[in-house]
């Protein structure tokens, strides 16, 4: 149980946290907002992420440039998975959108000579010969960590120079999102969350909305895959499974899903849910192998995810009575 | 606040002209091999109270649903302010001034009461994501908005409720906030689906007085679906009776009473059930 106690553990739980609030901040403002099941966030991920790393190893793009197309390119997709699906309803969309993202991980996975393919980043065909992509953020990881050796000595590790990038962007979108929350633009999208049919006929063009709750949804997801792609420099195909966006679902469910503010502490308890999976080597769990142990993770989830379901629909933060009114 | 286009300054001058408010030609809808509605014609004139009524399946709500947009003609022509509208958007239509309300009456639960209101305002600079950066535009809209949606909850009494959720309101408040909801959509021509249907006779009355007043103060003008003609004889000029999707008879309320056809397919079979 020392492991817990380890400095070291909690900041890569809170860097891990930062990202994905931040991915679930996406998932927040469609979903807990719009009322859009995006059961495919995964893939805004994914494109951003890999844009990086295609652009700067194979064609030495500067990072940030690669970083803003990367961005631009998951909202453009976010785009084209609404105008293609969104008039699909609910659950119809939700399915549509595990497709998309799944369309998305097989094209990186069997794409080797753009991509990588399974071997993941490190095997992107580049001129130079190395696969990494981080030299131009690593400068300014480096540089925090060096102005925090002093105060915290070996503990101003890569991760912790992350925690303070990941995280003042992270209040910085929770703050944005919750001033976009108060205003007559999300009233309208609440309300299409309920009933089409009153907004149409009260002159609101729901599917603009929902589209553009959609794309700054695919935002954040592409956001997040930045900073995935910083914090892990090296992407692979398995990296952007299915079982990522249940990640930010968790986070949502957990917050309250009208809850933008709650995203912050949900993010913390699902990154120790994660982080700890692997410190959990005491009996009976360590006669299990180590891989055995991270599938806890999933479990642990799940059964978080069902105990919140019983308990408190509503998440942590949310009101019960927006649950049960008829 | 939108643009006129010129169709609509060249419209509203033709609407002041011949005053025909709303011109239904020849219209007729199908699903698969059901036709709720089938070479329905007639035409509204400004400021006037029309009501629909009919048996259950005459086609009303359907009526309501392609002249609103919600439901596409298969054939036949709809003209608003002189514009032809069966092929645009519902949400466009909405944007005209042809403003509807749902059987049932349709409130969003999850919003407050003042909410439902002020989701319904036109123009509101906030509704698009370019006013999230003119906070004070949005800001001085929003609070107009309020004052406006506030006055008019206190018209109908529900002022007390305005920051509850509108889900907590019973059946009437809830008849009583959907027609307000749409009185904020700034209406030219207001459609009502059966405002009166499972609300008390004291509050029918006091809807009634509400519709009454409107009419005059505001000059609107109002299409209503009702299933009781006793309820809307004195408040309309006029009634339109529906039977198996086409229209059986159109005149004046005490008219109808008189017209076989109506006594055949509509009323006939309720004095029988008397």
């Amino acid at each position: 149980m020392s492991a817990f106690l380890q400095p070291g553990f909690w900041v890569f739980v809170l860097a891990l946290a930062g990202i994905y609030g931040i991915f679930a901040l996406g998932l927040q403002i469609q979903y807990g907002v719009g009322g859009i099941m995006n059961f495919g966030h995964v893939g805004m991920m994914a494109v951003s992420g890999y844009t990086i790393a295609v652009l700067v190893i194979k064609y030495q793009w500067s990072f940030w440039w690669a970083a803003l197309l990367g961005v631009t390119l998951a909202a453009l997709l976010g785009a084209l998975l609404g105008l293609t699906t969104l008039r699909l309803s609910g659950d119809y969309f939700a399915i549509a959108s595990i497709a998309f993202a799944e369309i998305t991980r097989y094209w990186i996975l069997n794409t080797d000579s753009v991509t990588g393919g399974t071997q993941g980043t490190l095997a992107i065909p580049n001129p130079l010969g190395f696969g990494g992509y981080t030299d131009q953020p690593d400068r300014i990881l480096y540089w925090i960590s060096d102005r925090l050796y002093p105060v915290l000595g070996d503990e101003a590790s890569r991760d912790m120079s992350m925690i303070f990038i990941v995280w003042p962007f992270l209040f910085l979108f929770i703050w944005l999102s919750s001033r976009l929350q108060q205003t007559s633009w999300a009233r309208v999208l609440r309300a299409t969350r309920e009933d089409d049919d009153v907004a149409r006929s009260l002159g609101k063009n729901v599917f603009r909305f929902r589209l553009q709750a959609l794309v700054i949804g695919a935002v954040f997801g592409g956001i997040a895959g930045v900073f995935w792609a910083l914090q892990f420099a090296l992407l692979a195909p398995e990296d952007f499974l299915r079982i990522v966006t249940f990640y930010g679902w968790m986070i949502l469910i957990l917050a309250g899903a009208t809850r933008v503010k709650g995203l912050l502490v949900a993010a913390i308890f699902f990154g120790f849910l994660y982080g700890a999976t692997r410190f959990l080597e005491f009996w009976p769990l360590s006669l299990l192998s180590s891989p055995e142990r991270a599938y806890l993770r999933v479990f642990l989830i799940g059964l978080v995810i069902v105990l919140l379901m019983i308990k408190r629909p509503q998440g942590l933060f949310g009101k019960r009575e927006e649950m049960v009114l008829e | 606040m939108t643009k006129q286009p010129f169709t609509e300054k060249f419209a509203s001058h033709m609407t002041s002209s011949d005053s025909k408010l709303l011109d239904i030609k020849d219209i007729s809808v199908s699903f698969g091999g059901i036709k709720p509605v089938q070479n329905v014609s007639f035409s509204i004139k400004e400021n006037t109270f029309t009501s629909v009524i009919g048996p259950n399946g005459a086609g009303k709500t359907t009526l309501f649903n392609l002249i609103s947009g919600m439901n596409k003609t298969t054939s036949g022509e709809i003209i608003f302010r002189g514009e032809p509208i069966q092929a645009i958007h519902a949400h466009k239509i909405a944007q005209k001034g042809l403003i509807r309300t749902f059987q049932g009456a349709k409130i969003i639960r999850r919003l407050t009461v003042v909410e439902n209101l002020m989701m319904a305002v036109q123009g509101n600079p906030g509704d698009n994501l370019i006013g999230f950066l003119k906070p004070k535009a949005r800001k001085n809209f929003e609070k107009l908005a309020r004052d406006e949606a506030l006055r008019r909850l206190d018209q109908v009494g529900l002022s007390k409720f305005a920051d509850e959720y509108a889900g907590i309101l019973s059946g009437g408040q809830r008849k009583l906030l959907d027609l307000s909801r749409a009185l904020m959509a700034n209406p030219k021509l207001l459609l009502l689906d059966e405002p009166f249907a499972g609300v008390n006779p004291t509050l029918v009355e006091k809807l009634l007085t509400v519709l009454a007043e409107l009419r005059k103060d505001q000059y609107l003008t109002f299409l209503l679906i009702e299933h009781d003609l006793e309820t809307v004889m004195n408040i309309s000029d006029r009634v339109i009776v529906m039977a198996d999707g086409k229209i059986i008879a159109d005149g004046l309320p005490n008219s109808i009473y008189e017209n076989e056809l109506v006594v055949d397919a509509y009323l006939g079979s309720r004095r029988k059930e008397s």
